[in-house]
């Protein structure tokens, strides 16, 4: 299985090559093949949620780290030593990404982990992988992979975190659309971490919470909570939900009209929501990302992964979550570069002092909890009218920069 | 079991070969199952996944005992599995307790889980012992979920950290895939060892009557209550004790253990294997979790395989794999 032949066709081939590989597998024990793992390509281990819920998102997640690897490859890899991409579904399950993470570790032997798309599951990994002194660099959102209890120097976090997102759409929605803020929170960690982003961000501007509703993950009627909502009158409805919730949620909020009183914000609004939903329902509706493909304007490291997308699947863009799985990648690639060596602590080391720009201007990982200092935009969606083509929907209206500051401090996340 | 013993007896009739040999093989069912599962990281892509059919396949046996061999369908056996996970992994992650102490934690807590389900379940047949147990085990679920500053909540626990044990001055490295394998192996051994006991007990014996024919069982001076709940906490320790297995394997506790899916997973484990045959937990263990491995490989849509696959062995071998053989070879 030569990558590079890989990465000339489509992923339904390659899991269909890594189906043949997996049958092999099984012929020969396991015993016989630990022994072939020391020399050989760089691999590096991809658990994201191919199938399941989340699964359009981990697909593009899949399509982007691949044009990492097939980026390092191509300009040589490490003195010619090649890196190869090992995807596993881990079915959005903690319990099975943990498995398919002892798998990679064990028995693929792989340099490195990257991926996930669950605060959960990105956890687990970071367990199984940190014990065995493997390092992980997850590109999911958490808070709780920062702090102190599930940090490790073996931990890198590509990927925002809640405290950065909804400080970002924060700070730009609360002085500009008014004090009276009310929470529709999906209620499970996702929701929660969010609201307590906006909720620290917003303490800075005074401002007040006029209600609060949590709903169950996976809600398909929201209009019976519009009608509290209008009596609460605020000014910005702040919504933390995610995936078809999200879509659901502003499809049914523009139905009833609540558009015309306030201003709805979501911490991240989602690419592929928004395609799917089309412009009437997300019109005039903020949020954050940590990528959208119109940066290719400003930055030529977005042109670059947009390009390579462009040419290999059919003109689409990256979606956002899909750019997390190639900024994962590339970053450790760009590690493995600057350490010369795919060894541990050197690359540990190197990492932490790696700039890098990936797709949206400069990057770095934070010493004490790796964390990677990036920027992160506030969008709003286009309305019909000013939508150019199939993927111009948002307007970048806002840049948090990456900046030390907008993170809670090492004290705080208990680190010394 | 009767139908075992005659099988035995048989074992010189006409297809002599391979009858004798499944009549030695269940006579032999401790020595057999132990040494099939002493190779089974050979018979596996990779050890952790042996570990898991390990698990699964205690887990699905603890299952059995109320389901193949008791009759009643528990639809809350999550509850068990996962108290035996989190009262493993909590003093372990978050007070440090070693090991040895924190397993029979893991083991009492789904015990004693399994005595108030059980309590309040008996009472009931059917689908409505069904219903009570989901209920409960729902219970469970939310109390776990919410109880974040000791469970971790949605997030899972974490730090179930058990990176050797030392056992009578020998030291055993659980990061090593192989070795792991072989320590939970003989914590298996123990456990199935003792299941085939209380099997081959009057226990045993009445559990079965009490299947076939609670009114005649009854009618014998046995008493059903009784013997239903203990027969409901026996299976809930086998569970717990899968359960906390599971912590020290993956030194996690994803809150998943605790969801009614993984009640209805080792239900179709069960089925699969083959209900109230003593290698059919194993066996379904083997082949569900090998399937799922393989095919999630190969499509996305691993769901609908094995799905299609579930419903075909349901209508035409609802004996299961094991079962089934069973049949076919005493015909």
């Amino acid at each position: 299985m030569g990558s590079r032949d890989i990465l000339a066709v489509s992923r339904r081939s390659l899991l269909k090559g890594a189906a043949l590989g997996a049958v092999g597998a099984i012929a020969a024990p396991a015993y016989l093949r630990n022994a072939f793992a020391q020399t050989g390509p760089i691999k590096i281990g991809f658990p994201v949620p191919i199938s399941g819920p989340y699964s359009t998102e981990a697909q593009d997640q899949v399509r982007c780290a691949e044009l990492a690897v097939a980026m390092f490859n191509d300009a040589g890899g490490l003195n010619g030593r090649k890196a190869e991409l090992l995807v596993r579904d881990d079915k959005l399950n903690p319990g099975e990404a943990a498995t398919r993470a002892l798998e990679l570790i064990e028995n693929d032997k792989v340099n490195f982990l990257c991926g996930s798309l669950s605060a959960s599951v990105q956890l687990s990994v970071n367990q199984v992988a940190k014990q065995r002194g493997v390092i992980y660099n997850s590109i999911s959102q958490s808070d709780s992979i920062n702090e102190k209890a599930d940090f490790s120097k073996y931990t890198f976090h590509e990927g925002l975190n809640p405290h950065m997102t909804a400080g970002a759409v924060g700070r730009y929605v609360f002085p500009k659309f008014g004090k009276r803020v009310a929470f529709l929170i999906a209620d499970y960690a996702y929701g929660h971490e969010m609201a307590r982003g906006f909720r620290n961000a917003g303490k800075a501007f005074g401002i007040e919470e006029v209600l609060e509703i949590k709903h169950p993950l996976g809600q398909t009627d929201f209009s019976t909570f519009f009608p509290r909502i209008q009596a609460a009158r605020p000014n910005v409805l702040i919504v933390c939900n995610f995936g078809r919730d999200q879509l659901n949620t502003v499809k049914q909020a523009t139905d009833f009209g609540l558009k015309q009183q306030m201003k709805i914000a979501f911490p991240v609004l989602l690419f592929s929501q928004r395609l799917a939903g089309g412009p009437g329902p997300f019109e005039g509706v903020f949020g954050g990302a940590n990528y959208y493909w119109g940066l290719e304007e400003k930055f030529p490291s977005a042109k670059r992964l947009n390009d390579a997308y462009r040419a290999k699947f059919n003109n689409a863009v990256p979606t956002d979550y899909g750019a997390l799985g190639f900024a994962g990648v590339y970053a450790l690639l760009e590690g493995v570069k600057k350490a010369g060596t795919t060894d541990t602590d050197a690359m540990i080391a190197a990492l932490e002092a790696l700039k890098y720009d990936a797709y949206k201007g400069e990057e770095y990982f934070r010493t004490c909890d790796h964390q990677a200092v990036q920027s992160v935009l506030v969008l709003e969606s286009k309305p019909q009218a000013q939508v150019k083509s199939q993927y111009d929907v948002f307007s970048i209206v806002d840049t948090q920069p990456a900046e030390d500051k907008f993170l809670r401090s090492c004290s705080e996340l208990g680190h010394g | 079991m009767a139908s075992e013993t005659s099988a035995a007896r048989g074992a010189t009739g006409s297809a002599g070969g391979l009858k004798g040999l499944v009549a030695l093989v269940t006579r032999h069912r401790v020595l057999c199952a132990l040494v099939v599962l002493a190779l089974l990281p050979f018979l596996t892509p990779y050890e952790a996944l042996a570990v898991n059919i390990l698990i699964f396949g205690l887990y699905a046996m603890g299952f059995n005992l109320i389901f193949g061999y008791a009759g009643m369908l528990s639809f809350g056996h999550a509850a068990l599995f996962g108290l035996g996970a989190y009262g493993c992994g909590v003093p372990i992650a978050k007070f440090g307790v070693p090991w040895f102490l924190a397993l029979p934690m893991g083991i009492a807590i789904a015990g004693l889980a399994s005595v108030v389900i059980g309590w309040f379940a008996i009472r009931s047949r059917g689908i409505y012992f069904a219903m009570i147990t989901l209920a409960l085990s729902q219970v469970v679920y939310y109390t776990t979920y919410q109880w974040v500053s000791l469970t971790g909540g949605e997030d899972g626990l974490r730090g179930v950290n058990v990176p050797a044990i030392d056992i009578f001055g020998l030291h055993f490295d659980m990061l090593n895939p192989t070795t792991k394998y072989y320590v939970l192996f003989v914590f298996a051994a123990v456990a199935i060892a003792l299941f085939s006991r209380i099997l081959n007990s009057p226990f045993g014996a009445v559990l079965e009557a009490l299947r076939e024919n609670e009114k005649r069982a009854m009618a014998c001076g046995y008493d059903i209550a009784r013997t239903r709940w203990l027969a409901f906490i026996l299976s809930g320790l086998f569970s717990g004790f899968a359960g906390a297995l599971y912590a020290i394997h993956l030194s996690v506790v994803p809150i998943e253990t605790l969801n009614y899916f993984n009640s209805a997973e080792v239900l179709m484990i069960t089925l699969l294997g083959g209900m109230g045959t003593f290698f059919g937990a194993f066996i379904g263990a083997y082949v569900y979790i090998m399937l799922q491995d393989v095919v999630t490989v190969v499509t996305v849509h691993w769901q609908l395989v094995i799905g299609t696959l579930f419903v075909v062995l349901i209508l035409f071998f609802p004996r299961g794999i094991w079962g089934s053989f069973l049949k076919w070879v005493r015909a």
